[in-house]
């Protein structure tokens, strides 16, 4: 019976023992998806989403500029460089975005203490926004950089609706929380597009 | 060591646009002149005038402030105008109009000229207009325009 006794003790040991080491596991990952995120959300605002940058990318006017030149070398080059550039761009938020989601299945709940109505409008936005980039992906690479201007807003809007609602919800991740778990020490630039 | 106050930065930066910056018009001639007071190895900038006002960490910020700031004025700069820019910078290097754009397409000297921190799409963009705004302009210097065939100098000798 004391035999028993011990080897249950031993045992009930070795179980808490595992499971303050899991618990430990989890949370440095959860660390790591935190500056992920933060980097993430610092990317999509500062160098993804300015509007100026967006509509630059985009701009109708230099593509008119190049076809009244009339030189079918230079309309080439002008729109492979501008496809390069757009594809760049989609998939640029597609991989911050990705991020994001990562951290909102993964971890964030964790931390943030998300309304189950934040969470199902995040899972909603994730979901159109990423489809959006599909869908925009698709269209220049078969239409070329000017093919769907309406999905450049879209994805740009939702993007921004996406970064708004998880930066509230993980807003406790500015000031010197964040800087303890070794993020960057940037702080997130107001949203511009 | 303490950095320099935000204040000697700021003084180091209005003089640095009052005595020089402003005696260059056009971005793209500033942003080449901004990266040329760029160490290529240490990436510190010097200006010995300014250090000597401001101290050399201030004049470093102010340069590098500065540097950051024309690289965001090209990037929202169209490509007619960014066009327009190359060809003034071309005539003003008294350089034949062969031979810039040999160097410029064969060196890709822009590369060199966009500050250390800028972000890669910002960067890749600026590049894709330089080649395309590039592009123009030989094509303009092979197949000049009507209106301006009439009204141009005669070609130099080295062409």
């Amino acid at each position: 019976m004391l035999q028993l006794l011990f080897f249950l003790a031993v045992g009930a040991l070795l179980f808490v023992f595992l499971l303050v080491l899991a618990r430990r596991g989890k949370a440095e990952g959860g660390a790591r998806a935190l500056i992920g995120a933060r980097q993430a959300l610092y990317t999509l605002r500062s160098e993804l989403l300015p509007h100026d940058l967006v509509a630059r990318i985009f701009a109708r006017e230099d593509l008119e500029f190049v076809l009244s030149l009339r030189s079918q070398a230079v309309q080439s080059m002008f729109l492979i460089q501008r496809k390069r550039i757009a594809l760049l761009w989609v998939e640029r938020i597609q991989a911050q975005i990705r991020h994001l989601r990562h951290l909102h299945l993964g971890s964030a709940r964790f931390y943030a203490r998300l309304e189950f109505r934040t969470e199902l409008s995040l899972a909603w936005n994730f979901t159109i926004l990423l489809v959006s980039c599909r869908t925009l992906k698709a269209a220049i690479i078969l239409g070329g950089p000017y093919a769907a201007p309406a999905m450049v807003g879209t994805v740009a809007e939702a993007a921004t609706r996406v970064c708004e609602i998880s930066a509230r919800s993980l807003s406790f991740l500015t000031g010197a929380g964040l800087e303890g778990l070794g993020g960057s020490t940037g702080s997130l630039p107001p949203f511009s597009a | 060591m303490p950095g320099p106050g935000l204040r000697s930065v700021k003084d180091a930066i209005d003089d640095l646009h009052r005595r020089t910056l402003s005696k260059l018009a056009r971005p793209l001639d500033r942003l080449i002149y901004l990266a040329s007071t760029r160490d290529y190895n240490t990436g510190i900038y010097y200006h010995d005038g300014l250090a000597v006002i401001h101290g050399q960490d201030a004049a470093c910020q102010a340069l590098a402030e500065c540097h950051r700031e024309t690289f965001r004025e090209l990037i929202g700069t169209s490509l007619r105008d960014l066009v327009t820019q190359m060809e003034d910078y071309m005539a003003s290097v008294h350089l034949s109009a062969d031979k810039f754009i040999l160097a410029w397409k064969k060196l890709e000297p822009y590369r060199v000229t966009v500050p250390v921190e800028s972000d890669p799409l910002a960067t890749e963009f600026l590049f894709a207009n330089f080649r395309t705004a590039l592009a123009i302009v030989e094509m303009r210097q092979a197949h000049p325009p009507p209106l301006a065939r009439g009204a141009s100098p005669a070609p130099s000798p080295a062409r």
